[in-house]
């Protein structure tokens, strides 16, 4: 019996289990994908949206525009990027290298952590996120969480407040972040965190924070968690959303179509975003034995 | 966590110390390193100024678990990184300051090349000049020659002499006939024009990640004060396993960092084929304010100890350190006389289950060989699943386009591009349609090929048109999904041919994983689809960084290429598969690398000389290729039976003080090929018991 692939089928409770908000979501959306992605840990390379051509263009053209705002915030001179920018076979890459540079002087005040990784406990587990930005105000106490999103259309201002991201990443810096704010947890009502967006530069998103909004989200996240811990093998279940299944690569395990949706339907950013893109930087050493 | 008083000592440094710990495998440094790292966060050292460095990712595993863990104090994220990760990631943050003065275009971002697309390059540059007699008196497989000199590249940047010199250097050190002069040439002129058409094309290869970070980045003051910065404590482990490239940059941050723990085990150094050097490691300890040691094991019985120390003296090694009179006799097992092969590892089979009748779990059985062939693993494997005994392997024993559910992909994909010319037989038909529809058994499969499959043009004819006879006997409900998969490939056909991954993900989504197909219910080929399509996107991806195949269709190329055995030969996992309580079949390094010690280890074929000798390599070489190596001297056989000695003694000590109770020792008179075998780890045990016997 080749135990190498055997995969489990609820959170093993000998082990922490490291959160995000993209695998929260990903529960909140559907426990089973949940299961499937995180739990089973289950590639299942079917087309997240339609034409699989553009959805690749738009994931690839958003992580190189989230790689030259990185570089510009870490202070690779402007010139060379914005001929990168200009140089790009794909022509937003510029316009949007435009609107962030027009955003640029209002991100130069304070101090800035520029894909900054936290985490924390959260109850037996942990919980991690990678910020594009934070700016500290110290004397303020006071900091701005940016995200930079590339989607193709703008999401709903109701809709963003009901993503996890919303919820985790200002609580997560409270949990996390003291060391940024001279050993003293930030007060959540000074942290706001600001959904910046490429195509639609003028119409940022702001979310700001309060004591009992921080409240809640421990107990939700924890609750969420326990929910999860809970779970028995068969306790997975599938969304009853059927729309939701439209942009999930699972579809044809689940049985729920063969197509994936079209991308402008889809709201949600895609996946390439979630986290940083894994390079295989240990093959040389590994593929000797 | 309960710490030893050697353990706390490491722990309880002041927070500003720089240290460097050395100690034997199983010693408990690791554990020492972890804690520190706790304590450090514990004390409010942010993660995200701390850096733990290893030579490769297996080695991380007890710090991602420390950070994984609710011990671990918030705060920003730790790095956790090899030399070569820091390199990528510093190119690539970094690029646009140096990719001008480095030879790139710099309005284009570099395209890092993959194992697999730099072995495609090698390929695509090397092939041309075999009919100009490159290589010619080389006996060995073509993939295992590019792979040889992109060693070559990748040890001149790891340790930091021109790429221009690998010819002169293995060329002054031969001491052997005169045509191997002429091939250590031709190993040049292709290192040669690999890199450069890399710098012509802004790819990136491991040794160009190297060179560019230690030549162009390193000292831009960007990029120090960025790592200055974001790096302020360091714990480098096994640093014995890593580079001078790892080494250097540790020399460079060593004077201003706010703490250091450099950890060396003593008696290890199992990657120096990889470019991995001791001395270097060792010269670190003089940077270090503070030196501490551990001695004896937390893991392996003083008998096993003194076992591996007994070895180690009848190999005439001077650091063996051998004492009398310990029992080593009840923690080593011989087999019965057994004399062929198949015999030995029926034994070993056999002997595995008992162990786990009586109790030992399958996690603390450990399978290994020197190299372990796909052969040898599925003639084990079978054994132990007739015993129903639990194992994992440390990768799949077939290349990722020898996977069935890899075949049937690439044969639809050759089907649905008849333009490309790459008919499949029929055979490969059967079996791709074998493997996509569910619940189709071998003898349909072969009976359908055989009426709508015509080689000659690569065409297959619907199923309507089968005579009814024949459509009985394959079943309706077969036929009805070959006749979708057949449809859903002509209208491809059709139309304008897509990129090679993107026919993939269709196709899978589409069809193969749909109910009633063969992906459908079987998990693993999903896995295996996954990594082909992400093979065929990487190599798509180093393409177009390139600037294109001339017309060639780019999915063409991917699969010659792949019939070549070029591309998608090996099987990388992206994913780290579970952890399973089961016995591990693995070579030997890969085992020690792994770095978990188990209560049982059975070494497979120990009579075999493969414990002892290194294998071929006619385009490099480990040692004369290494920093202390003197220029111009001659490589004799002298030099290699005392490297073969010394690499034999590291490993048998290395896999003693990996093992908590007992080792099994497995051979047969005759080897696999019917020849009587004594090697030499063999013939040191027997010696090391000859003396003892001797003794009385
Ligand atoms: S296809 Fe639908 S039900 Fe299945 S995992 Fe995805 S979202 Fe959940």
């Amino acid at each position: 019996m080749d135990q190498s692939k055997v995969r489990r089928l609820v959170l093993d409770p000998a082990e922490p289990f490291a959160f995000s908000q993209a695998s929260l979501q990903d529960y909140a959306d559907c426990a089973r994908r949940f299961q499937l992605r995180y739990v089973q840990r289950l590639s299942w390379p079917a087309a997240q949206a339609e034409p699989v051509q553009e959805n690749e263009q738009h994931l690839r053209r958003g992580a190189r525009f989230h790689r030259l705002a990185q570089q510009a915030l870490l202070g690779v001179p402007l010139e060379p990027l914005a001929q990168i920018a200009a140089a790009d076979p794909d022509p937003a890459l510029a316009a949007w290298w435009e609107h962030f540079t027009r955003l640029l002087p209002a991100l130069e005040a304070g101090e800035r952590r520029v894909e900054l990784g936290l985490s924390a406990p959260l109850g037996r587990h942990r919980l991690s996120a990678v910020y594009d930005l934070v700016q500290v105000f110290p004397a303020e106490g006071r900091a701005v969480i940016w995200d930079w999103k590339t989607s193709l259309a703008r999401p709903r201002r109701a809709w963003l407040e009901g993503r996890l991201q919303t919820l985790v990443y200002p609580y997560l810096l409270v949990q996390a972040g003291s060391w940024l704010n001279g050993g003293q947890p930030f007060a959540p009502e000074q942290i706001e965190m600001v959904y910046w967006f490429t195509g639609f530069p003028d119409k940022p998103e702001r979310f700001t924070c309060s004591a009992a909004a921080y409240r809640k989200a421990g107990r939700s996240l924890m609750a969420l968690v326990r929910e999860i811990e809970a779970l028995g093998p068969d306790g997975f279940e599938k969304t009853p959303e059927e729309k939701t299944c439209r942009f999930c690569v699972y579809r044809s395990l689940c049985e729920r179509g063969a197509g994936a949706g079209p991308l402008a339907e889809q709201e949600d950013e895609g996946e390439a975003e979630s986290g940083e893109i894994e390079i295989d930087f240990d093959q040389i050493g590994e593929i000797r034995y | 966590m309960n710490l030893t008083p050697a353990q706390l000592a490491v722990v309880r440094q002041p927070p500003g110390a720089r240290l460097f710990l050395e100690g034997p495998a199983g010693s408990g440094k690791t554990t020492a390193a972890v804690a520190r790292l706790l304590a450090l966060l514990d004390a409010g050292v942010p993660g995200a100024h701390i850096l733990v460095l290893v030579p490769q990712r297996t080695l991380a595993g007890p710090y991602y678990a420390a950070l994984r863990s609710p011990a671990a104090a918030p705060g920003g994220q730790v790095s956790v990184l090899t030399a070569g990760g820091l390199a990528q990631r510093m190119v690539d943050l970094f690029w646009p300051l140096v990719a001008k003065d480095a030879g790139f275009d710099p309005l284009r971002p570099p395209a890092f090349l993959t194992l697999e697309t730099a072995q495609y390059y090698m390929a695509h540059l090397v092939r041309p000049l075999f009919d100009e007699g490159l290589f010619e008196s080389v006996a060995i497989d073509r993939n295992r020659l590019y792979s040889q000199i992109l060693d070559n590249l990748n040890k001149a940047a790891l340790i930091g002499f021109p790429v221009s010199e690998i010819g002169e250097r293995l060329s002054a050190a031969w001491s052997g006939e005169s045509a191997q002069l002429r091939v250590y040439a031709d190993v040049q002129r292709c290192a040669n024009l690999f890199r450069d058409y890399c710098l012509q094309h802004n790819l990136l290869d491991f040794s160009l990640q190297v060179e560019v970070f230690r030549k162009h980045l390193q000292h831009s003051l960007l990029v120090s004060e960025y790592l200055k910065a974001s790096v302020r404590h360091v714990i480098a482990d096994n640093i014995e396993e890593d580079t001078p490239f790892a080494h250097e940059i540790l020399q460079g941050w060593l004077p201003g960092l706010d703490s250091a723990l450099l950890i060396y085990d003593q008696g290890a150094g199992y990657r120096s084929f990889l470019g991995a050097d001791r001395a270097s490691a060792e010269r670190l300890a003089a940077a270090c304010t503070t030196h501490l040691g551990m001695a004896g094991s937390l893991v392996t019985p003083p008998p096993l100890e003194q076992l591996g120390q007994r070895i180690g003296a009848a190999l005439e090694r001077p650091q063996a350190a051998p004492q009398e009179g310990a029992d080593w006799d009840s923690a080593l097992d011989f087999p019965p006389e057994l004399r062929f092969f198949p015999q030995m590892l029926d034994w070993v089979a056999g002997q595995v289950r008992s162990l786990l009748d009586s109790g030992t779990p399958p996690g603390e059985i450990a399978i290994l060989a020197p190299f372990l062939p796909d052969a040898l693993r599925f003639a084990l494997t079978n054994r132990l699943d007739a015993l129903g005994v639990p194992y994992r392997s440390h990768r799949p024993s077939r290349s990722l386009a020898d996977e069935p559910a890899a075949r049937c992909l690439l044969t639809l994909a050759r089907l649905a591009h008849p333009a490309w010319g790459l008919r499949p037989s029929r055979v490969e038909v059967v079996h791709a349609l074998f493997q996509a529809i569910a619940a189709i058994d071998l003898v349909r499969a072969q009976l359908l090929a055989e009426v709508v499959y015509r080689p000659k043009d690569a065409r297959l004819s619907p199923f309507g048109r089968i005579h009814p006879d024949m459509q009985e006997r394959i079943t309706f409900s077969v036929g009805n999904r070959y006749e979708a998969l057949r449809a859903w490939l002509a209208d491809y056909a059709e139309g304008e041919p897509a990129e090679l991954d993107f026919f993939f993900t269709r196709l899978f989504g589409e069809v193969l994983s749909q109910p009633g197909y063969g992906f459908h219910s079987e998990r693993d080929a999903g896995q295996v689809a996954a990594s082909l399509i992400e093979s065929a996107q990487k190599f798509r991806y180093a393409i177009e960084a390139a600037g294109g195949m001339d017309g060639k269709p780019l999915g063409r190329e991917y699969l010659e290429m792949v019939q070549d055995g070029v591309i998608a030969s090996t099987y990388v996992q992206s994913w780290q598969p579970p952890q399973a309580d089961a016995v591990f079949i693995a070579p030997a390094y890969t085992f020690l690398l792994n770095n978990r010690p188990v209560e049982h280890q059975f070494w497979l074929d120990v009579g075999s000389n493969g414990w002892f000798e290194r294998l071929s390599q006619p385009l490099t070489h480990p040692y004369v290729l290494s920093r202390d190596w003197p220029a111009g001297r001659l490589w004799t056989s002298v030099d290699e039976y005392e490297a073969n000695r010394e690499a034999l003694f590291r490993l048998a000590l290395g896999l003693l003080r990996r093992c908590k109770g007992r080792v099994h020792l497995a051979f047969s008179t005759l080897s696999e090929g019917g020849y009587e075998q004594k090697g030499m780890l063999l013939r040191s045990i027997y010696q090391v018991q000859l003396e003892e016997a001797a003794r009385g």
